[in-house]
């Protein structure tokens, strides 16, 4: 994780949180009805962002997606709620790019250009997981603060961001990869391999993270619907373990060999010319 | 003395790119003098500029060869940030460049970085907003100000590191006249302090007269370095580098003068004409003006007529008032005007993108607002300026048969119309290619085959040269020339003159939401004062026919209208 | 479109250093959530909007009026459902989860208007040398406030694309959810890709403006505490230390109200 410090450094990073940030908030104000309202499976291709960001840009688009939300919230909704909004953007951009790495063996293409059934899949499972971890932390953080009921809002927000990332987000990533490619704005070139984490147990990395989503989400559904604790503590106590284990499988999950695998590309198309 | 800049067998490639952008340049720039770098796109100007404050080798990874040394300092050694007190770098993009939310911070920016005091950064805010006349301007927002103000803004912030040596790449290409007349009145100011060197890619010749010297790359290397007047007289080599040469100077060359004889500007080109005895030839002209009216008796049926047409934006500004206007089958109109003098806001009405809050438009003979835009689309097609605004597909040909698809037509006839569309343009067997790697120019062609895919009757382009080069210019305007021949209706909105007086048949010069001037384009273009007054100056061409009481539009004119040499 | 909601005025609020309005921000917050009873509630709101009548910020309301109103009657609406409590109202309703309800829905729009009334009197740079000040890196919040100035050239660029793309016959408003999902790709993709082109040439700018080139770094705007921020931050301790004290004294609370 040490990445999300490191990238800092680089000037172009900073600029690609902004512009990452300014795109996903400029396109989410003008579709700003309130982000939850209950029923209203209403098109709302901001949520698509964070995805596309997040894999292309790595740290700079999980920082950009956070801000980006929070400046949505700063054109009329900033509330304590935006905390949990920040952290959970947070991570809906940091998943994809993480667990991205876990299903690829070194030596095989694993850009994210949409051009392969495997890749669509593993793409649709991490916008699964990544949307439910999303809406998993803004809920329980609205449960803890007690302004909204818990069910409602962890159902709306996984709904919105997954339907948004699974049917404009292959779309959206082959057109766009291959340009931010050729202009060497992947954080995979921009970053130096030792200023990432290496992974560290990758695949119990990987299945803590899905344990980590899918039970936060589970465990909340049930709690909630049951009625066996409505809101509050009894949630935010019940939650906390499955989002530390999102947190810890994060970490394991490193990043380090995609931009490696990007240099040794770079290196051999060197030689070649 | 140490020279300001001196460049020593630079060569650079890019990483991922077969050519180098630049090769074995040398170059060296005097403290205090004025250099100007021409050349086409590609040639390398923008990476030399990016060399000479360290971002090259340090914030672009490839390979560089040889050495850049700025007041004796090796760019190899030290960071960037450490060069731009020596070197200040404004760029061509400054939208790009403009990142604080008002215009004083934005100047205090550079100032804050370099940990300058507070009183002191107060001095140094009010001195420069005042050199590029941006006082009382301090607490607008950077977005609320016109393109030109924006450059100034871009070059204030650079000013305030107080640097000795400043490089503008090409700080006028996106510019309105306005606007590139404000700019270039702050580089004359500091051409002439002595304590700032400036070095100014630029590929306007008119605009580089009083420069010290100019450089001339081409594919990478220094094909000229010279004293300005002797370059901008050595028509051949700018011709063969892609750079336009001086209208005037052009003329005398065909006429046959040698180089050393040739003059630069219309008053130089005047006194010459008359002191060797040339005349112009009244039948000829007569001739000019006969073809002139021949073409306005064979333009068709009306297509687009507007009457009494008024448009307020919802915050009230009325953008027009009372305009009319006849379009006609075949025709070629320039619309003129500066920005915000409403032109773009009439042809919005053409095909449906605005609608009238008082008057009418018609289009074939029925309202605008009676028809759809998917419908008024197939009759009036419409080019952004910018093509980047529009491209999304990954290839050429899925781009350019978005408009055929969305109108649901058979697969057949969709290629089909790809490919006439493809050919029309000059891109024929390149619909696989990413449009992206495509050069500006080409993707401008993108965008003209995509409106073109659809057949519609009349195309309108707007500033469709702006960003280009010469020859790009060049080739995007003979394309639409042929286009027009081919029986498509055309209008231009443009500020670029000499492109209006060589291509269009007809102009409007709009100006405050109302029609100034209307008529055919010599008419347009004779009455100088008033298209002054509008802030458009005529090309030089144009004025050197004016002031021998003759209007022409191009070289090739006056060249064929001159009795006696 | 300018969606900023700064408004240059000249009050004493606009005059305070920006960290006095962020520690006024984060008390306001604190101050609509230790309260249950609806009306304690009132007045906190009525509190706040005081705050913002002085600071000539209220108009600004004008602009986010339905979000305040969706926002009130959904939770209004969704805790009377989902609560519970010992007098029945109506069907399975009780008193208690509609007080509830109003309460959390003043509480929301509280917060919300706190929000904008700070947003209302504090410049995005304001807020950057608040949060260095505060120990925040100056690269974040470097980020966040070009992030804010961005905003709106990004909005208009997308205006301009989607008349490209409406000129070429784009129809947003037709066909299924999934068609008009799909509509968005040549809206999204210029956007995304002109925007993210500029990447390169913003980060040389920066970097040929010094942008990095030491550790130390000054500021144009001056902030410092002075008399009148010592005065408002103790009014407003003193004013959250006696609404804690009430509440643990038991005032503004809820009886018998369940989730």
């Amino acid at each position: 994780m040490k990445e999300i410090f490191t990238m800092w450094r680089h000037t172009q990073m900073v600029v690609l949180v902004a512009l990452s940030a300014a795109i996903y908030a400029a396109i989410l104000i003008p579709f700003k009805g309130f982000p939850i309202i209950p029923g209203a499976v209403e098109i709302r291709p901001a949520n698509v962002i964070p995805f596309v960001v997040g894999l292309l840009f790595g740290p700079a688009g999980a920082w950009g997606s956070a801000i980006g939300n929070l400046i949505g919230d700063f054109f009329g909704t900033l509330s304590p709620g935006s905390i949990g909004g920040f952290v959970g953007n947070f991570f809906l951009a940091l998943l994809p790019y993480k667990l991205w790495g876990a299903y690829f063996r070194r030596d095989e293409n694993s850009e994210p250009n949409m051009d392969s059934g495997k890749k669509l899949v593993v793409y649709i499972a991490i916008a699964v997981l990544a949307s439910l971890v999303c809406s998993g932390i803004i809920s329980w953080w609205v449960a803890l603060l007690q302004i909204f009921p818990f069910v409602p809002v962890l159902i709306l927000i996984v709904v919105n961001n997954a339907i948004m990332g699974v049917i404009l987000g292959p779309i959206l990533l082959r057109l766009i990869y291959p340009r931010v490619k050729r202009w060497g704005l992947l954080w995979t070139e921009i970053m130096e391999p030792e200023e990432v984490s290496a992974s560290r147990l990758q695949s119990t990395g990987n299945i803590l993270v899905w344990v980590g989503g899918v039970g936060a989400v589970v465990t909340g559904l049930i709690l909630g619907t049951t009625g066996a604790a409505p809101a509050g503590l009894g949630i935010g106590l019940a939650l906390l373990p499955f989002l530390i284990l999102v947190v810890v499988g994060s970490f394991m999950l490193g990043g380090r060999e995609q931009v490696e695998a990007l240099e040794e590309e770079m290196a051999a198309e060197e030689s070649r010319a | 003395m140490e020279p300001a800049v001196s460049v020593q067998g630079l060569g650079y490639r890019y990483r991922g790119q077969q050519k180098p952008a630049l090769e074995g340049v040398d170059l060296e720039v005097a403290e205090g003098e004025f250099v100007v770098v021409m050349g086409p796109s590609g040639a390398g100007k923008s990476t030399l500029c990016v060399s000479l404050n360290g971002l090259i080798p340090h914030f672009f990874r490839g390979r560089m060869e040889g050495e850049v040394r700025v007041r004796g300092h090796s760019t190899r050694e030290g960071r960037v940030g450490e060069f731009a007190r020596e070197i200040g770098l404004v760029f061509q993009d400054f939208e790009a460049q403009l990142f604080s939310t008002n215009v004083a911070l934005e100047v205090a920016f550079g100032p804050e970085n370099f940990a300058v005091e507070r009183d002191e950064m107060e001095r140094r805010v009010n001195s420069v907003l005042g050199q590029v006349r941006l006082e009382g301007f301090e607490d607008r927002q950077p977005a609320t100000l016109s393109g030109g103000q924006k450059q100034r803004l871009a070059i204030a912030s650079v000013l305030a590191i107080e640097p000795r040596i400043l490089c503008l790449d090409e700080p006028t290409t996106d510019l309105d006249p306005v606007g590139k007349l404000g700019v270039f009145e702050i580089a004359e100011e500091l051409k002439n302090r002595d304590d700032v060197t400036l070095i100014v890619v630029e590929h306007e010749t008119e605009e580089t007269l009083d420069a010290d010297r100019i450089v001339v790359l081409r594919e990478g290397r220094v094909v000229a370095d010279r004293a300005a007047r002797e370059v901008l007289r050595d028509v051949e080599l700018l011709e063969e580098s892609g750079v336009m040469p001086l209208q005037v100077t052009r003329f005398f060359h065909e006429m046959g003068l040698w180089q050393g004889q040739l003059p630069l500007t219309p008053e130089e080109g005047a006194q010459e004409f008359r002191q060797r005895g040339w005349r112009i030839s009244q039948e000829r002209h007569r001739e000019l003006v006969d073809e002139d009216e021949e073409r306005t008796q064979g333009y068709g049926e009306p297509i687009i007529e507007v009457g009494g047409l008024s448009h307020r934006y919802p915050n009230g500004f009325a953008a027009l008032e009372g305009v009319d206007l006849t379009v006609r089958k075949g025709e070629f109109l320039a619309i003129l005007g500066q920005n915000g003098s409403g032109k773009t806001t009439l042809v919005k009405h053409f095909n449906g993108l605005l609608k009238p809050t008082g008057g009418t438009v018609k289009v074939g003979g029925e309202e605008t607002t009676e028809q759809g835009m998917l419908r008024l689309g197939q009759s009036v097609g419409y080019v952004f300026q910018n093509p980047d605004h529009q491209i999304f597909s990954d290839t050429v040909s899925d781009e350019v048969s978005f408009g055929p698809r969305i109108r649901e037509m058979e697969g057949a006839e969709i290629k089909e119309r790809v490919d006439e569309a493809l050919s029309a343009v000059g891109l024929e067997g390149r619909g696989e290619e990413d449009p992206f790697g495509l050069t500006k120019g080409e993707r401008q062609r993108v965008a003209v085959a995509s409106v073109l895919a659809v057949r519609p009757e009349v195309l309108i382009l707007d500033e469709p040269t702006t960003g280009l080069d010469y020859a790009e210019q060049r080739s995007m305007m003979e394309l639409v020339a042929r286009l027009n021949e081919a029986g498509s209706t055309i209008i231009v909105v443009t500020h670029t003159m000499w492109v209006v007086a060589e291509y269009a048949h007809r102009a409007v010069v709009v100006r405050e939401g109302k029609i100034e001037l209307s008529g055919t384009v010599r008419e347009v273009f004779s009455r100088e004062d008033e298209l002054w007054e509008a802030s458009l100056r005529p090309p030089h061409i144009v004025s050197l026919g004016n002031s021998l009481g003759y209007p022409v539009l191009s070289v090739d004119e006056l060249v064929r209208v001159t009795e006696g040499g | 479109m300018d969606p900023s909601l700064y408004l240059d005025r000249d009050t004493w609020v606009h005059r305070l250093d920006p960290r006095t309005k962020m520690f006024l921000l984060i008390g306001a917050f604190v101050l609509a959530f230790i309260f249950l009873d609806p009306l304690y509630e009132l007045v906190v709101l009525a509190l706040v909007l005081i705050f913002g009548y002085m600071a000539k910020s209220l108009e600004n309301l004008r602009r986010i009026w339905f979000i305040l109103l969706a926002v009130g009657l959904l939770t209004l609406v969704l805790w009377s459902l989902v609560g519970g409590g010992r007098t029945p109202l109506f069907l399975f309703v009780e008193l208690e989860s509609v007080l509830y309800g109003l309460s959390i829905a003043l509480r929301i729009d509280t917060t919300i208007i706190a929000g904008v009334i700070f947003l209302s009197t504090t410049r995005n740079e304001e807020v950057a040398i608040g949060l260095v000040k505060l120990g925040i890196p100056y690269r974040f919040a470097f980020a966040v406030t070009t992030a804010l100035r961005l905003v709106p050239t990004i909005a208009s660029t997308g205006f301009t694309i989607s008349q490209a793309q409406r000129s070429r016959g784009l129809d947003l408003d037709s066909g299924n959810i999934l068609q008009r999902t799909r509509k968005y790709v040549p809206l999204l993709v210029p956007v995304f890709v002109t925007t993210i082109r500029s990447t390169n040439v913003f980060s040389m700018a920066l970097e040929s403006k010094g942008f990095g080139a030491g550790g130390k770094r000054t500021f144009y705007l001056r902030t410092a505490l002075g008399g009148r921020d010592v005065v408002v931050l103790v009014v407003f301790v003193v004013l959250l230390a006696a609404s804690v004290a009430l509440r643990v004294a038991g005032y503004g609370t809820l009886e018998g109200f369940s989730g």
